[in-house]
């Protein structure tokens, strides 16, 4: 089996997490508006090609950085677009005594694979991008179904899970934007946090490289301090 | 000694010199955590006020206050000056007045001239009249040197030669004269002269004897000197004011004396913290004023100044004296050696605010406790102003009694001394074995002739043969090189008081050095796994290449470019070995450049990893910037197989990263930062300057000075106030590999 891998970032820390391996796995069904990674949409983007063995082999290099929580991250693009390439991976990294986490938009069948893979996962990072099935529609070209279904499945095997939101200007903003997402959390036992992110910009140089439309080219960051009172309202919404 | 002694477990220290001894007999290692640090007293926040005063005089006077022209530095030659002579409590300034600095011509008359001329000073007359007759390092350097000795430095593939100012790197053992007194001191090295006198008259023995009366007198003249501030350090420390403040003018002579281009101190602070603690115990002292003892004391560390030519600060920029303290460690027996004392220190940064003195260096375990690695790392995100070297790997080499010399070079405290050889640009080397010995700027021929590569792809087997040809060359060159400077230095420019505070055999070790790693591997593997080919000009000189494909770079954790850089060091360390060394030193190689990545880039023609000719290299052991593609921890991996063993002078990595890479919020970042220090030294990795700060704050420092005036950056093993570098060592910074999220 062969992994279609796009780049590695051999330090990407996550909040309490320590500090962690990402894999950049090609391939995403969606197309998001926001995206600062069009350049792993496509299998094709791949600049490598590895298998289990050689990527554990690399990951294991990083194996002195992994305390408190560290490990490997696969990210994308759409990581479980390949869950067959990381479920013959998971062995192989348990055998080498290194965790790892999903972060993933949920928009994937659930399959056998892919169900093995957050299963095993030490925690899911899943994303709850928009707030209903037209918003998914209009800003990723996806529907919100598979994405709920993902979240019944990790919530059932009761699989630690941390949601997370980027909050875009003049999109989902506001307070009243952002309570429309809490039904879909707010009495998941799985969900360890409720994150949410500042949209940047530092990946629109990707899309004038790539010669692709980027939707939001006029749109600027979002101040964080936005972000951190925004947070702060979901944290007392949801009593964290 | 009894009075001073009191409470002292005895052991060997009291038969004979052994202050390591005093201090496992002795310190109290601490576990804890920073809770119990304290912050100023009225009394330090008016002399810092008066500190900042003069630093910003300073700077608006363009980097130097004050030159006293008349008076050859000597520990002698200035009266007493005070910053508030009613404040100060650790007294001694170099000159009469803070920040005053003083003519230092013993290592070169010139540079002392050209100095004063670039601040807009003459020479004084006396001064002038004494060095007429007299001949200093520097005159005899050149005595000695051969042509090709000449040419190769002319060229700037051998830089940085210690050969016009003084070489630095010795460290005395301050801590003696706190335990022992200057009087017990003198009365050993008697004995020792009279002991080594009865050996047969040969020249080493005769200059061993010479020496040592050098090294009286100038013990003499410290007693002198300390009684003018009132103080009688023929006896023993008998509290914390008082060791800190003997140990203290010891090492203010010896930067009376000398001008070295690294001045350190050495690792002095869990010594202090049993007098400290002693004191405590007694009732004597209280934490606010032992806190208040440690920031004066590097108050006075702070405003340790050389009086340098602008070559020399092209070299090493920011007006650098490296007043390297070095904190922590373990001891062989398992316990730490972190104590409140070393806390005190790093304690400093925010009482006194960020400084790029002293040199504050960690000394890294895998078993430090966790609270003071913790803290440490806190420190990091805050200052900018440390750095770590692995104790570890060092403490198997050099005991657990050794300091740091200046960015990485480790010695035995009051054992060992070294001989400072700045370093060889191997990526020059290079392009000279492809120019069958000429220089690839002005065409020169420096080496013996050879064939010239031609305009063909290049042949990775040829090149590696020619390469080793030239390099094995270089290696007997530079040697003998260091062999000369040395003598001389030994000859004319003695440290004698530093000296008298070593055993009277001390190890020596004669450090070399390597520049240009990155950009040699680089180019290795391009001629490796892509087609290079050169292209000449119209004297037949290779002065370019056309590199076309892929090649793996180094700093992405990729073996088949990583073993490059490992072959290339141990290659050159062994082949250094190859030629006997002045006063049978050990051989021991650095990959350090300082700041003078950016000259030696400036006096390199283009190589084949795609570097045009004049651009910097990156410093020390640093991959080339913006090649490391696989983020912060790939390319400390890369580096950290680098092998020590055969770069025990150090091996230099300067690493900087954005904080909201290192972690979302404080707690985070300390936690990471500790995870990435741990990380990197368990693979006996040697060195890592952090910075935690992002590339737009030094831009806007950059543009405007007065925003971030006591900005602090690690540059390559040392600090510098951001706002004292040359815009193009800024540039250079602020170009440099910045790990960040995306």
């Amino acid at each position: 089996m062969i992994g279609y891998i796009h780049s590695f970032e051999s330090l990407a820390a996550l909040d309490g997490g320590g500090l962690r391996f990402a894999v950049f796995l090609s391939a995403c069904p969606m197309r998001c508006a926001y995206c600062h990674n069009p350049d792993t949409w496509d299998k094709g983007s791949a600049a490598l090609k590895m298998t289990p063995e050689e990527l554990v082999k690399k990951a294991s290099r990083y194996k002195p950085y992994f305390k408190n929580g560290g490990g490997v991250t696969f990210v994308g693009g759409e990581p479980l677009v390949q869950a067959d390439f990381i479920a013959e991976t998971v062995p192989l990294l348990r055998e080498a005594g290194i965790s790892y986490v999903v972060d993933t938009s949920g928009a994937v069948e659930l399959t056998e694979s892919v169900k093995y893979v957050l299963s095993s996962a030490e925690r899911v990072l899943l994303d709850l991008k928009f707030w209903d099935e037209e918003s998914y529609i209009k800003y990723t070209k996806q529907g919100m179904d598979k994405v709920l279904k993902t979240l019944d499945f990790l919530e059932s095997i009761g699989k630690k899970t941390v949601i997370r939101t980027v909050v875009i200007p003049d999109i989902n903003d506001s307070e009243e934007i952002i309570e429309k997402y809490l039904p879909y959390v707010r009495d998941k036992k799985c969900v360890e946090r409720y994150e949410l992110l500042a949209f940047h910009t530092m990946g629109f140089f990707k899309y004038e490289k790539l010669g692709i439309e980027n939707p939001f080219a006029d749109k600027i960051a979002l101040d964080k301090a936005k972000k951190d009172e925004l947070q702060a309202f979901v944290d007392k919404k949801l009593d964290k | 000694m009894n009075n001073c002694w009191r409470a002292f477990k005895d052991g060997n220290w009291t038969k004979e010199i052994d202050v390591s001894n005093f201090i496992k007999l002795n310190y109290t290692p601490y576990e804890g955590g920073a809770d119990f640090l304290e912050g100023t007293t009225v009394r330090t926040d008016a002399v810092m006020t008066r500190v900042n005063d003069l630093l910003v005089e300073e700077n608006e006077k363009g980097g130097v206050l004050k030159i006293d022209t008349d008076h050859v530095s000597s520990i002698l030659s200035h009266r007493p000056g005070y910053i508030i002579k009613s404040k100060d409590i650790i007294l001694g300034l170099q000159t009469d007045e803070p920040l005053k600095r003083a003519v230092n011509p013993f290592a070169g008359y010139r540079n002392a001239v050209q100095a004063c001329q670039a601040y807009g000073y003459e020479i004084g007359d006396n001064v002038h009249n004494e060095f007429k007759y007299r001949t200093t390092h520097n005159t005899g350097v050149f005595r000695a040197y051969t042509d090709t000795m000449k040419k190769a430095r002319h060229a700037g593939v051998l830089t940085g030669l210690p050969d016009a100012y003084g070489r630095g790197r010795i460290i005395g053992d301050y801590r003696r004269i706190a335990l022992y007194g200057m009087e017990y001191l003198i009365n050993e090295r008697v004995k020792d002269k009279k002991r080594i006198s009865e050996r047969d008259m040969d020249a080493e023995t005769i200059q061993l004897v010479e020496d040592i009366e050098k090294q009286l007198d100038f013990m003499r003249q410290l007693v002198e000197m300390a009684a003018q501030h009132g103080c009688d350090i023929n006896r023993p420390a008998e509290n914390a004011y008082e060791a800190i403040q003997w140990l203290y003018f010891g090492y203010l002579g010896a930067v009376k004396e000398q001008n070295g281009a690294a001045n350190s101190i050495g690792r002095i602070s869990s010594f202090i913290d049993i007098y400290i603690q002693r004191d405590i115990d007694e009732g004597t002292l209280d934490e606010i004023h032992a806190q208040e003892l440690i920031d004066d004391l590097v108050i006075k560390m702070r405003l340790v100044r050389h009086l340098r030519t602008p070559e020399y600060n092209n070299l090493f920029a920011g007006d650098p004296v490296w007043v390297t303290c070095s904190l922590a460690g373990m001891c062989e027996d398992g316990r730490t050696m972190v104590t409140r004392t070393c806390y005190r220190f790093l304690q400093t940064l925010y009482n006194l605010g960020p400084s790029a003195e002293p040199n504050i260096t960690v000394l890294w375990s895998k078993d430090l406790p966790e609270s003071f690695k913790r803290f440490c790392a806190k420190v990091s995100i805050d200052t900018d102003s440390i750095q770590y070297e692995n104790d570890d790997v060092m403490r198997r080499d050099f005991g657990d009694d050794y300091s740091i010399a200046c960015c990485v070079s480790a010695m035995k405290t009051g054992k060992q001394m070294q001989f400072f050889g700045a370093r060889c640009n191997l990526a020059k080397v290079l392009l000279m074995a492809l120019n069958g010995g000429r220089d690839e700027i002005h065409g020169e021929q420096i080496a013996p002739e050879g064939e010239t590569f031609a305009e063909d792809v290049l042949d990775y087997d040829k090149v590696i043969t020619a390469f080793k040809s030239y390099a094995s060359w270089m290696a007997k060159l530079y040697v003998n090189t260091m062999n000369v400077i040395h003598y001389m230095h030994d000859k004319y420019a003695y440290e004698r008081l530093m000296m008298s505070l070593h055993d009277v055999e001390p190890g020596r070790l004669m450090a070399f050095g390597i520049s240009g790693l990155s950009v040699l591997t680089d180019s290795l593997s391009a001629i490796k796994y892509a087609k290079v080919t050169p292209v000449k000009d119209e004297r037949g000189l290779i002065v370019d290449f056309k590199t076309e494909g892929e090649f793996p770079k180094y700093g992405n954790d990729d073996d088949r470019v990583d073993s490059i850089a490992k072959w290339v060091t141990e290659f050159f360390y062994n082949e250094l070995c190859k030629t006997k060394t002045y006063r049978g030193a050990k051989h021991t190689l650095s990959i350090l450049t300082i700041t003078s990545n950016v000259v030696y880039g400036q006096k390199t023609g283009s190589t084949p990893d795609g570097r045009r000719a004049g651009e910097p290299f990156a410093p020390g052991a640093n991959p080339m910037h913006g090649r490391d593609s696989e983020g912060a921890l790939s390319s400390l991996n890369s580096v950290a197989k680098i092998c020590y063993e055969c770069c025990q002078d150090g091996i230099s990595n300067t690493f900087s990263i954005t904080p909201d890479t290192l972690g979302e919020n404080e707690e985070n970042q300390i936690e990471n930062l500790v995870n990435v220090l741990d990380g990197y030294f368990a693979q006996d990795a040697h060195h890592l300057n952090v910075n935690v700060l992002n590339r737009q704050k030094l831009i806007d420092a950059m543009n405007d000075p007065t925003l971030y005036p006591s900005l602090t950056i690690r540059v390559s093993g040392y600090a510098v106030n951001f706002n004292k570098l040359t815009k193009d060592k800024q540039l250079e910074v602020i170009a440099r590999t910045f790990h960040e999220k995306m």
